[in-house]
């Protein structure tokens, strides 16, 4: 870091300053909003001269932070494994063990990662309905594991391509079946790649927030990011209170991001690269 | 350990066909040489052994049973990859005992084989390293390793040693042919190195479009050619080709001579006069003498020490390669004259056969 910074012209520093400050201006107007009294209306970047801190207890009681976070995370722990095991053996076999007729399944696939999340909420209500899950955090969890299947599929079939086939057949060789290859072989060396799906799925999951809303009434059996919708009293909005709830949501995804940093990025820059 | 045999084995992709009926019969403990051109089908037909590609026609018998619909990993064949495929995530030692892992052979016994190998290899020293933390030779040598272990009853070789540099190349070809020595083990071994082949090989498979041109011992093949194919691919430097026609033929022999070469009797070559034929001389059976049927301007001259590579430019355009003494007294531009024995003659006719006349 101290060579970096030693061996860096002038100008790229500043710019990444710039650019640093660009990123946490919105945060830091959040924060400055939380601390505002409550129930006024802050304007724009100020400190206030009283931070009400107590703000952040109140969001955690207004909107039931506890309850919430527990529900979250029962929620990532049902989406987020489920969706990464059906994914990996699904790129698996679509990119090792399917020649001529099976590409057709992976078209299906693709043809699912141009499907607007938003265009398929009303059916999905009236399936979740005649399932009978509706208001349980399975209306939830199932939808979210079928919506997550295309890119998920995409990303681990992507890994497995690259995968040079020799390992595939000196598996074989040495006497593996196929579930055998992938247990041993394969899925070892799929981690960076699981790694990278289970963090993107995870932020997807935990910052989901119109499923909840449409298919899951009591909020307590919401995403956190469903939460802020307890903001928006009879009275209007309460903007410090909201913003102040909205960091206390944030906080996981950053300490998540604070110890899977590295990981973090190799997934974004993934995304970024593979489209 | 087990003998193979082959019987009119093809392979087609889409329309095209790349291994044009292959019959071949390796005995048990033989070591066999498939070499031929790049393209040439050498690792499509050793893969069809292994049972990694499938047979589109025809039959394999491993130990005297066909294996056309046995899976590769029931074969008891172990190969080892010229890009070596060891697993990244696997030390050494667990790269050596997958194949035994995963036959359920208890922890103890697969340290003891593990070791065992590694004792033959000589890389006890690197058995908890990852492949990442190895040389390239080292690399080649934990793949033989792993092929040792399975203790299969054939071993596959493509192209093991092309990915190493040339001394490296030589000290493992000579650990190759040791280890042969020891396990006694069947093994097929695939190269577009012809020195790795006259070096290695019981018998040599020579493979040109899918074809088999030639099955013999390495001096065999040097010696009686059946046609130009075999006589150009084997033996380095290459063998020199020359046209010529046949001037009078007669019970005694024949008279040949063409732009490149001077009039020539060869003894007991049966032809019709006016025929085009093609004569081989190796490069080694070529001597600069006063006086002799091959007359050039020298254009390249390489001394080895040992040996001087000279190259003669022949009035008819051919190019001729003499392996002369060392200390030639040769230089480039000046004229040089060539002469061979007849013993060292080979002819090859029209359609590239060779034509037998000694014997
Ligand atoms: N999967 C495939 N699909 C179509 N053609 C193929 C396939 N694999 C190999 N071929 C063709 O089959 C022929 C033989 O290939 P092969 O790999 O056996 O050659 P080789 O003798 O091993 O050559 P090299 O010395 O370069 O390794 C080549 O012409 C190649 O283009
Ligand atoms: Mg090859």
């Amino acid at each position: 870091m101290k060579r970096w910074i030693a061996t860096t012209p002038w100008a790229s520093r500043g710019l990444i300053l710039i650019l640093m400050a660009l990123t946490l201006l919105p945060f830091l107007s959040m924060l400055s909003a939380a601390l505002a009294p409550s129930g006024t209306y802050p304007s724009g970047l100020e400190w206030p001269e009283a931070p009400a801190w107590g703000n952040f207890a109140r969001a955690w009681e207004v909107a039931n932070m506890g309850a919430l976070l527990w529900s979250s995370t029962l929620i990532v722990l049902g989406t987020v494994p489920a969706a990464v095991l059906f994914a990996t053996m699904a790129g698996f076999g679509l990119a090792r063990l399917t020649a001529g007729r099976g590409r057709w399944f992976y078209l299906v696939f693709v043809l699912g990662l141009t499907l607007p999340f938003e265009a398929v909420i009303t059916p999905l209500y009236y399936e979740i309905l005649a399932l009978g899950l509706l208001n349980t955090r399975l209306a939830i969890i199932l939808p979210l594991i079928g919506l997550f299947m295309p890119f998920s599929v995409y990303w681990m079939r992507a890994h497995f391509l690259n995968v040079p086939a020799d390992l595939s057949e000196a598996a074989q060789l040495d006497g593996a079946r196929r579930w055998q290859e992938f247990l041993l072989v394969q899925v070892p060396l799929a981690r960076p790649a699981i790694m990278s799906l289970s963090i993107l799925l995870f932020l997807w999951t935990w910052n989901q927030f119109l499923l909840p809303v449409v298919l899951v009434q009591d909020p307590d059996r919401r995403t956190m990011a469903g939460a802020l919708g307890a903001f928006q009293g009879q009275w209007g909005t309460d903007i410090p209170l909201l913003c102040a709830g909205s960091l206390i949501i944030l906080a996981p995804t950053v300490i998540l991001f604070l110890i899977f940093q590295r990981q973090f990025v190799a997934a974004l820059l993934q995304v970024a690269v593979k489209g | 350990m087990a003998g193979l045999t082959l019987r009119d084995v093809r392979k087609t992709y889409g329309g095209a066909e790349v291994i044009r009926g292959v019959d071949l019969e390796i005995a048990e403990g033989e070591f066999t040489v498939f070499v031929g051109p790049s393209g040439c089908g050498k690792s499509t037909l050793l893969r069809m052994i292994a049972g990694l590609e499938e047979i589109s026609d025809g039959e394999i018998e491993i130990g005297g049973e066909v294996v056309n619909d046995v899976e590769a990993r029931d074969r008891g064949v172990a190969m080892v990859f010229q890009s070596y495929a060891l697993y990244p995530h696997m030390t050494v030692a667990e790269n050596m005992g997958f194949g035994l892992r995963l036959a359920k052979v208890p922890k103890p016994e697969r340290a003891k084989a593990v070791e065992e190998a590694a004792r033959i290899l000589q890389m006890e020293h690197l058995l908890d390293r990852r492949p990442a933390q190895l040389s390239g030779g080292q690399r080649q040598r934990v793949a033989i390793g792993r092929a040792i272990t399975r203790q299969p009853e054939v071993f596959l070789f493509d192209e093991p040693l092309s990915n190493l540099d040339a001394a490296l190349r030589m000290d493992m070809r000579m650990e190759l042919a040791a280890l042969h020595r020891d396990l006694k083990a069947t093994m097929i071994y695939v190269t577009h190195d012809q020195v790795e082949a006259m070096t290695l090989a019981d018998r040599i498979v020579v493979l040109d479009k899918g074809v088999v041109q030639q099955v013999g011992s390495p001096l065999d093949l040097y010696d009686r050619p059946v046609n130009v194919f075999v006589a150009g691919f084997i033996g380095s430097p290459r063998m020199n080709l020359i046209e010529v026609r046949v001037d009078r033929a007669d019970a005694a022999g024949a008279v040949v001579s063409g732009a490149d070469l001077a009039e020539r009797a060869i003894p007991g070559l049966r032809v019709e006069a006016g025929e085009t034929l093609t004569l081989g001389i190796r490069p080694h059976a070529l001597r600069a003498v006063p006086d002799g049927p091959l007359r050039g301007t020298v254009d390249l001259i390489e001394r080895l020490g040992h040996e001087t590579v000279a190259g003669l430019r022949l009035p008819g355009g051919a190019q001729v390669t003499a392996a002369l003494g060392g200390r030639t007294p040769l230089k480039i531009g000046e004229p040089a004259t060539l002469d061979f024995d007849d013993e060292e003659l080979h002819v090859f006719g029209p359609d590239g056969e060779a034509i037998r006349f000694r014997d």
